[in-house]
């Protein structure tokens, strides 16, 4: 996609020369300065306050403008952003030089007593911030002078500079804060290239340009966040020209609007890793055969050509390639779809053909219990069926109890889990493996306390993630991560199914635009439209 | 149920040739004929599935799906690449067990209700008018999540809950005929003569509200279909791979764009199944409308 | 007849005291909690009991009730567990919205339903008839996201006449609005076509008749007024249903109403809001009920006499 764009913009750079009556764009400028983007997604936000919110719908909108210090840019790099320069004095110090005349949209200056302000805010704050709990062991700011800040941890915190460049992290306006109260949570003011204008909820939400960024001034003169909620409705709003932008289209329609040249499918491979996880300690989970068996059993490819339609890719792990730390686990090379083998295994566990075509040992009927939602991660639900049915072909029975998020997840989240199957997405929020494989696979990280939904137990595994989390060698951390993901590959307590790609479809006279690996990010400042 | 304007009536008592009658107004009645039928069609479907089912209606095949309909598969296959004939065939089962069931229900507890609040009145029928007021204004999602919880998810129990959300609306259409059918001249007549509240309400107005029932009944079995294909989709009725009529619907509509039959035809056995049971509806209510008597 | 109304408003307050009491209890023994929802993958037990804490939903049941009784006495519906917004700014952001697509799509189904329900009865078993009752089956029966996703299609994308979707212009009202209608026109003109089939037959009309009275009059003066009880209950009860099954219509058509609004505070297991969404539902009930009985009484004044 690359070259392109860079072809038709140096194109565009000629016409440009040439024409006269298109506004105060100099002339060296191939963008076009000016109108209006339209976006249609699911749903509205619930906050645009990362305090209050860490979700999609409403850090799409908040990312424009709020800014944290370091940022990741689309190959995953950490890069400055509010802050100019920084060092790492010790295991538990960061100092960051911030950079100078920058100014928020109230006008109040960008200085260190505001950073100190956002993360005292977010964790001492009555409540702290949704997202204190993802930030590990920050502790918090310190000022040294207007404009140079410490970030300090409890103790030596590996992941630190990829918490500070989340999206959720973003720098907010202290002033604000203060006279705004609980209105903040509906206006933001932070120091992005877009500022707030109006928010009518379920409705739309509306940024306008920052004529006053440090930066380069966004092309754009207003975006238009609007919620149509309807899968069906958002293609045909970007038919019809109702819309611009289309965040979660259609999977099913991306093989024609790709071959559409009044369209363009933006897509890179995400964050999120969408599993059927087992629980290894409940029989005949418990026996490594039988997991292994199930692996086998399910034909991965045939979900993601004819489920996902493109709209994701392989999982190649527990992980998402754009996390630091991944390590790609051969899962086709190690579990490939083979219902001779997933047979074989079975039959050597001692699971023997019953009269009705299940498996059975010592007269019990290798039955499992499934819990889903459905809708809650991209076709997590006919997933689940396709599984379902794969199982049954090997003898292997899957009752299926599909209900609602809120009872699944408060299943999910309790001290006992009595159900053998578990359907289940997982985004690396701060793409720093410490963030999933501690809260994923470390023994004492059962439910409630963390997210090791399989109860799974190793001890080999405890001691490696708990060594690379205190460890600041972003190196040594790498080779540690990687034997873990060794470890795991022979044990598999999850099928991993797919790796979400970021997919936006826009019109083609939306240029500018870059997809992020993270879903969050969602880059508008360079975006501008050709019409 | 119509009030008469100053004409008195005296009706006789009830002629055993009543239902020879009723009979007899219905065989003529080709539109109630074609309704009988098509409810017959729909319960040899759900009886009769298994042997006329071209294919396991569970079985998948991931490569052929959404494939138009052709020799394989008679009506198309869905996402998952399943036979949808086979799969309305089955799901025939749980429009019958929807339909009628959560009418059963409604019917049951709104009769009993209705009549008590239409005859009795007084501070019962303002109990039971503001108990219908608040079952009303209570969220039906959350009342199938509620009975859910208490008894678990499946069909059965999703049908229970649109039993219950559909009782509050047959006892207000009960107790409004009830009320109507209570001051017309013949109860009052009957009344003169000396009969009880039991005879009356038996004899008089159960029988003069009962097409208005009927009809109510046959309408609600639609909405019934429908509220369990939006409560299916939100994973509170049938489970996989149990087929649905309404579900198919709702899962087929991401499709709609590109395969306009996976949601089209099971609406399509819908559309049919409730113009089956309407039409027979409205026969039944011709037959039984104790003023036609004699007429055809 | 104004006691009556100052009665049945006073009896509207234990519904909607008791409707209140049900949604808490039920929210209460169903499994889901509001801030674990909310905090999601950040849920550690520490910042869920923080955030219970902060928010005062540790109370015991009953304390709560009680509490926000006393609020809501005072107009204070509390504020929103999801957002902590006022309730009663969410709810203004939504009722509008609702009460006009509730109203248009009830004027549809009220004005086409009994005009074809008595059609029918006039002419039953025509060719208009058939027509009639097939095609408000087909209403009744198709789900609404197949039919409003079939009207934007040929509305929106075949021939540009109406937007896609959202909530504007008049324009902007049509689609959903006739979308909604339709399950309720289809009842409305079956119930009518009887209701009015059934009066036709009475022997007082067949007295009318005979007298030599014009047949259009017969049906107005006559047959309507007296069909009119049923057809009645039954809009009264469309307009609840209306208002509260629009979930559907609004997902389709991106309209901002209380039904998107509810079905989301439900999922979320945000009572707060809830609560306040059916408030709102239940007054609209009370008064349309009591609506629809001050209409009996006028129409049948043997019903008002006993009240």
């Amino acid at each position: 996609m690359m070259p392109a764009r860079s072809a038709l913009l140096s194109a565009l750079a000629v016409a440009w020369a040439m024409s006269v009556c298109l506004g105060s764009v100099s002339p060296a400028e191939a963008q076009k300065k000016g109108g209006t983007l339209t976006i249609v997604r699911p749903t509205d936000p619930v906050s645009l306050d990362p305090q209050l919110e860490t979700t999609a719908p409403g850090a799409w909108v908040y990312f424009n403008m709020l800014e944290p210090l370091l940022t990741m840019d689309e190959k995953m790099q950490i890069r400055p952003a509010l802050a100019a320069s920084y060092e790492i004095l010790s295991p538990t110090k960061v100092r960051f030089k911030l950079r100078p005349n920058v100014k928020f949209h109230d006008g109040t200056p960008l200085n260190a007593a505001a950073v100190k302000f956002t993360f005292d805010r977010a964790l001492r704050g009555t409540p702290p911030a949704r997202w204190a709990s993802l930030a590990g062991s920050l502790s918090g700011a310190e000022v040294v002078d207007d404009l140079t800040v410490d970030v300090m941890t409890r103790e030596p915190y590996g992941p630190i500079l990829r918490t500070l460049a989340m999206y959720c992290t973003g720098i907010v306006s202290p002033t604000a804060v203060q006279k705004m109260g609980p209105d903040f949570s509906r206006a933001p003011v932070g120091t992005g290239p877009f500022k707030f204008v109006e928010w009518k909820t379920n409705t739309h939400v509306i940024l306008e340009r920052n004529p006053d960024y440090w930066g380069d001034k966004a092309p754009l003169d207003r975006v238009i966040f609007k919620v149509v909620p309807e899968e069906g409705a958002r293609m045909i709003a970007l038919q019809t020209g109702d819309a611009d932008m289309v965040l979660l289209p259609a999977p099913a329609q991306l093989a024609a609007l790709k071959r559409d040249s009044k369209y363009v499918v933006h897509e890179v491979v995400g964050g999120r890793v969408v599993f059927a996880g087992m629980h290894a300690g409940l029989a005949p989970l418990d026996d490594v055969r039988v997991r292994t068996a199930l692996i086998h059993a399910v034909d991965r490819k045939a979900i993601l050509e004819n489920i996902l339609e493109g709209s994701a890719v392989p999982a190649r792990g527990v992980l998402a390639p754009s996390v630091f730390g991944f390590k790609d686990m051969q899962l086709d090379k190690l579990y490939p779809f083979d219902r001779a083998r997933a047979k074989a295994l079975l039959a050597q566990a001692g699971w023997t053909p019953g009269p009705d075509g299940v498996l059975q040992k010592g007269g019990q009927k290798l039955s499992l219990s499934w819990l889903a939602a459905r809708g809650r991660y991209p076709k997590d639900g006919e997933i689940t069926e396709a599984i379902q049915a794969m199982f049954k072909e090997v003898g292997v029975e899957a009752k299926v109890q599909f209900l609602e998020w809120a009872t699944v997840f408060t299943q999910f989240r309790a001290a006992t889990l009595n159900q053998h199957m578990f359907t289940l997405g997982w985004v690396t929020s701060n793409a720093d493996a410490d963030y999933s494989l501690y809260a994923l696979f470390h023994s004492k990280q059962v439910p409630p306390t963390g997210w090791n939904t399989s109860r799974y137990a190793n001890p080999r595994v405890d001691a490696l993630v708990e060594q690379a989390r205190r460890s600041l060698n972003q190196t040594e951390r790498e080779k540690l991560y990687a034997e873990v993901q060794d470890i795991l590959a022979k044990e598999m307590v999850w099928i991993p199914v797919y790796n979400t790609k970021e997919i936006v479809v826009t019109r083609a006279s939306v240029k500018g635009f870059t997809v992020h690996p993270v879903e969050y990010n969602l880059w508008l400042r360079k975006v501008w439209l050709d019409k | 149920m119509a009030v008469g304007a100053g004409v008195i009536v005296t009706r006789p008592a009830a002629p055993a040739t009543l239902s020879a009658d009723a009979w007899q107004r219905f065989r003529r009645n080709r539109l109630a004929l074609a309704g009988l039928v098509v409810v017959a069609l729909l319960v040899v479907a759900a009886v009769g599935a298994p042997w006329l089912a071209p294919a396991d209606p569970a079985k998948q095949s991931l490569i052929e799906k959404r494939a138009r309909p052709d020799n394989k598969f008679l009506l198309g296959a869905d996402e998952f690449g399943r036979d949808i004939l086979s799969r309305v065939l089955f799901g025939s089962r749980v429009a019958l067990l929807v339909g009628l069931l959560s009418v059963a229900i409604a019917l049951g507890f709104g009769l009993v209700l209705g009549c008590l609040a239409g005859f009795a009145g007084g501070w019962i029928d303002v109990l039971i008018m503001r108990g219908v007021e608040i079952l009303l204004a209570f969220p039906y999602l959350l009342l199938a999540i509620a009975v859910v919880s208490a008894l678990g998810p499946g069909v059965l129990n999703t049908t229970i809950a649109v039993g219950i959300w559909g009782t509050p609306t047959v006892t207000r259409v009960v107790r409004a005929a009830v009320l109507a059918a209570r001051e017309s001249e013949y109860v009052s007549a009957a009344r003169a003569l000396g009969a009880s509240a039991g005879e009356i309400l038996r004899r008089h107005v159960l029988r003069n509200i009962l097409p208005t029932v009927v009809v109510y009944s046959t309408l609600f079995m639609a909405n019934a279909i429908l509220v369990e294909a939006a409560l299916s989709f939100l994973g509170l009725g049938v489970q996989p791979p149990t087929p649905s009529w309404g579900l198919m619907v709702s899962s087929g509509r991401d499709f709609l764009l590109v395969a306009p039959h996976i949601a089209t035809i099971p609406g399509l056995a819908i559309m049919l199944a409730v113009l089956g049971f309407n039409l027979l509806g409205d026969g039944l209510r011709d037959a039984l409308d104790p003023r036609l008597r004699g007429q055809v | 007849m104004l006691t009556f109304i100052a009665r049945r408003l006073l009896l509207a307050i234990p519904v909607l005291l008791g409707v209140v009491f049900v949604v808490m209890l039920t929210i209460e023994l169903i499994p889901g909690d509001a801030v674990s929802l909310m905090l999601g993958e950040h849920a550690t037990p520490e910042a869920v009991a923080k955030l219970r804490d902060y928010l005062g939903l540790d109370k015991p049941l009953l304390v709560r009730y009680v509490g926000y009784v006393g609020r809501v006495a005072r107009g204070d519906l509390g504020r929103s567990i999801q957002q902590n917004r006022p309730v009663v700014d969410e709810l203004a952001d939504a009722w509008p919205a609702t009460l006009e697509l509730t109203a248009a799509a009830l004027v549809i189904s009220a004005a086409l339903g009994i005009a074809a329900g008595v059609i029918s009865a006039v002419w039953p078993n025509s060719a208009f008839d058939a027509l009639a009752r097939l095609g408000s089956l087909f209403g009744l029966s198709m789900p609404v996201f197949w039919t409003g996703l079939v009207l934007i299609v040929v509305f929106a994308l075949w021939l540009p006449w109406m937007p896609v979707g959202g909530m504007g212009s008049p324009a902007h009202l049509v689609l959903p609005a006739v979308t909604l209608a339709l399950p309720s026109l289809a009842m409305v003109a079956r119930m009518t076509r009887s209701s009015v089939l059934d009066v036709l037959r009475e022997d007082y009309v067949r007295t009318a008749r005979a007298k030599g009275v014009a047949e259009r009059l017969v049906v107005a003066k006559h047959a309507l007024r007296n069909a009119a009880i049923p057809i009645l209950t039954l809009l009264g009860l469309q307009a609840g249903q209306l208002m509260g099954g629009a979930v559907l219509t609004e997902t389709v058509f991106a309209w901002p109403g209380l039904g998107r609004l509810m079905v989301k505070a439900i999922f979320a297991r945000d009572y707060v809001l809830l609560q306040g969404a059916v408030l709102i539902f239940a007054l609209a009930f009370v008064v349309i009920n009591l609506a629809v009985d001050l209409a009996y009484g006028a129409l049948d004044p043997r019903i008002a006499r006993q009240g």
